[in-house]
């Protein structure tokens, strides 16, 4: 059977999704708040490239990524403030 | 330029929504962030009255009823009728389980007698989860809508629309359910 | 001109053009009142020269719009206007309503009647007779442009002409609602104040440049529409909520503060595609169209306005500015240029292109129209960035130190002596503008060799 990069991407976000559910569990933090900002910006990344098709514009891909990465970046930056 | 815009999948005005919706909730969370430096006990507090497990759970939700918005596109790509109504009318439903699970979430809030005026963390979270779930009621419809077209395109166009959604509630879910 | 019906436009704008004049001689005398405050205080008091200064401005475009319409309608829909006669009776019930509504501001006849007196509230003053021959006026011209659209081709720049001709028309209907509560007025006094000139006449804006940059440039009518639909799209989508941003301290709820701020941030964008959108165009366009004085009154209209609507809006839409900035001469600084750069240069783009072919004057007189455009311009772009440091002084004094309203506009003086020299150079612009399409007969620089027919 070979494997659906679809059911693949599904597979990892759910995955993830149970990630950031377990850190709603532990007392917060810093390293929570990293981590839980990691987390989204994985499952946005895997979003837009496999549910919206930019896998297939990797102009677009790129572009969205660095800002997402930089949207990401910046509540980090105003999480780590607290 | 027009090579440019023929890259993007699907419909360009929906990306230019797309595009739109994430400015606006981009900018919500950033000013909830922000805000959040004036008052970090307060927030902290008020955020302690959310049921972090449900939003969790809605968050498989919504990645789920993404996942069969894209089997839809796929059947209606292959002419599959039937298969793509049946992934649609799954994913509306799951939209309808996740706005199920949100408004049990508002109606414990209100119980507790907390509204949008309670706190400055209250007003965020009621403009950012209310309006999300209005987009999630908008992405049900839609959804419904090229459920009955026969036109592959539109269903990726309203496809499109469901996956911002699942967009924006995965960068919600951090910032107004866990950071603090 | 392809079509006879165009001919109407022809009218509408040189009734747009005599209430223009009016309308800037109104605010030089203003201009003047703000100097030497004792000035006409007794004959026609501020309160009334405001009105009429404003209610002109509204009238003078609204009438430059129906013109734009009866004017690009039949090219766009390649058949004539459904009816000339209809397009006469609106503009006579115009003509007579504006008529009526100087009357009674001028000698406040009939004070306190519902139905002849004024109302006395900002912009929409204006007594219900007038109110409802508006509506019937606009009734007349929807009907009108509607058959002729719906009979003929329809285009992407009709559809968005007609979609903002008839919402700002229907929004208008607001106008008749008057809730004794001052916030539920306020409220949806915004809906036709507010989703008017950040919303509809955005649409009419967008389809009339549109027009334009089709007709100069030559650029393909599907790389037009490309551009018109994202506008429109970004227009809607941050002006509607947009409206949130006048809804920060009137006694509406607190999340508007939220609301008002992110949307109508984004308002910035559809000036910003405007405005890349015209530039983009004329670089791209092949066609070298002899009526280069249209072409700079387009681009100056879509450059005026992102500054003057986008910049100058943003600078005091986000609320925690605007707590202290509000209703200080910042504001006054952004409508000024912000109707100007957006209404009155694009009326003026479209009046410019249409004037050779309705007077049958092709070539005309270029010089001193350009020369009109950056003398009006000028002086509107000083008078902003004027009234913008007498706003910011303004806002220190008075809302940060806690200085008394009057002492603080004493303090001012410089600054509207200067706005009233900006006035001044308003006003002659205006003046020459008007002679310039209308009187001369011959161009002053010898026209080129080739002459495309358009």
């Amino acid at each position: 059977m070979t494997r659906d990069p679809l059911l693949m991407a599904w597979a990892a976000l759910v995955t993830l999704s149970l990630a950031g559910a377990g850190l709603s569990l532990v007392p917060a933090g810093s390293v929570v708040s990293l981590l839980a900002l990691s987390l989204a910006l994985l499952k946005g990344r895997i979003i837009l490239h496999r549910y919206l098709g930019l896998a297939h514009a990797p102009r677009w891909r790129r572009g969205f990524d660095m800002v997402l990465a930089g949207f990401c970046a910046g509540l980090a930056g105003l999480a780590l403030l607290i | 330029m027009t090579d440019l815009i023929d890259e993007l999948p699907g419909e360009p005005m929906m990306w230019v929504l797309i595009v739109s919706e994430l400015l606006v909730f981009g900018a919500g969370l950033a000013a909830l962030s922000a805000m959040r430096l004036t008052d970090p006990a307060g927030f902290a507090e008020a955020q302690a009255h959310l049921d972090r497990a449900g939003a969790a759970l809605n968050t498989v939700v919504l990645v789920t009823s993404g996942f069969l918005a894209v089997l839809a596109v796929r059947a209606a790509e292959a002419e599959r009728e039937a298969r793509k109504r049946a992934c649609l009318a799954a994913a509306m439903a799951l939209g309808v389980v996740f706005l199920v699970i949100k408004g049990q979430e508002y109606a414990a809030k209100s119980a507790q007698g907390i509204d949008w005026e309670t706190h400055a963390f209250f007003t965020f979270y009621y403009l950012l989860t209310g309006f999300h779930a209005a987009h999630v009621v908008a992405g049900i419809v839609l959804l419904g809508l090229v459920a009955v077209l026969r036109d592959p395109r539109a269903t990726e166009t309203g496809a499109a629309f469901w996956h911002m959604v699942d967009l924006v509630w995965v960068l919600l879910f951090p910032v107004v359910y866990l950071i603090r | 001109m392809k079509y006879q019906t165009q001919k109407i436009a022809l009218a509408y704008f040189a009734v747009a053009l005599a209430l223009f004049a009016v309308q800037v001689t109104i605010g030089l005398v203003m201009g003047f009142v703000y100097v030497v405050p004792t000035f006409l205080s007794e004959l026609v008091p501020f309160n009334i020269l405001r009105m009429l200064h404003s209610n002109s401005l509204i009238v003078w475009l609204l009438l430059g719009f129906f013109g734009a319409a009866y004017y690009l309608l039949p090219e766009e829909s390649e058949r004539e206007i459904h009816s000339e006669k209809l397009a006469w009776l609106q503009l006579g019930i115009l003509v007579l309503g504006t008529l009526g509504v100087v009357v009674t501001y001028l000698f406040n006849i009939f004070e306190g009647n519902w139905l002849l007196g004024k109302e006395g509230r900002e912009f929409l003053e204006q007594p219900k007779w007038v109110k409802v021959g508006i509506v019937v006026a606009a009734l007349i011209f929807l009907y009108n442009v509607s058959m002729t659209v719906l009979a003929g081709r329809k285009t992407a720049i009709t559809n968005i002409l007609l979609l903002g001709l008839w919402g700002l028309a229907l929004l208008f209907l607001f106008a008749f609602y008057n809730p004794s509560n001052l916030a539920l007025d306020k409220m949806y006094w915004w809906y036709v104040v507010h989703l008017w000139v950040e919303g509809t006449w955005e649409l009419v804006m967008a389809s009339i440049l549109a027009f334009l940059m089709l007709k100069l440039t030559g650029v393909d009518r599907e790389v037009v529409e490309k551009w018109l639909y994202v506008i429109v799209a970004a227009a809607l989508f941050s002006g509607i909520l947009g409206t949130g941003h006048h809804y920060y301290w009137i006694g509406t709820p607190g999340y508007w503060q939220w609301i008002g701020s992110i949307f109508s941030s984004l308002e910035v964008i559809p000036f910003f595609a405007m405005m890349a959108f015209a530039f983009v165009m004329v670089w791209k366009g092949r066609r070298d169209h002899p009526n280069k004085a249209a072409l700079l009154w387009a681009l100056g209209c879509a450059t005026l306005a992102f500054f003057g609507a986008g910049v100058w809006g943003f600078l005091h839409t986000l609320h925690g500015v605007n707590y202290y900035t509000h209703g200080t001469q910042i504001t006054a600084a952004h409508g000024h240029l912000a109707f100007y750069g957006a209404y009155v240069a694009l009326n003026l783009a479209i009046i410019t292109y249409a004037m050779p072919h309705l007077l049958g004057r092709d070539p005309y007189n270029q010089v001193l129209n350009m020369a009109s455009f950056w003398l009006m311009s000028s002086g509107v772009v000083f008078m902003t960035f004027v009234l913008t440091f007498a706003g910011t002084v303004q806002t220190h004094l008075q809302r940060v130190m806690g200085e008394d309203y009057m002492s603080v506009q004493d303090q001012l003086a410089v600054f509207y002596w200067m706005r009233f020299g900006a006035g001044i150079a308003v006003v002659l612009g205006a003046l020459l503008f008007i002679y310039a399409v209308f009187v001369p007969r011959r161009e002053v620089i010898e026209p080129g060799i080739s002459q495309p027919a358009e």
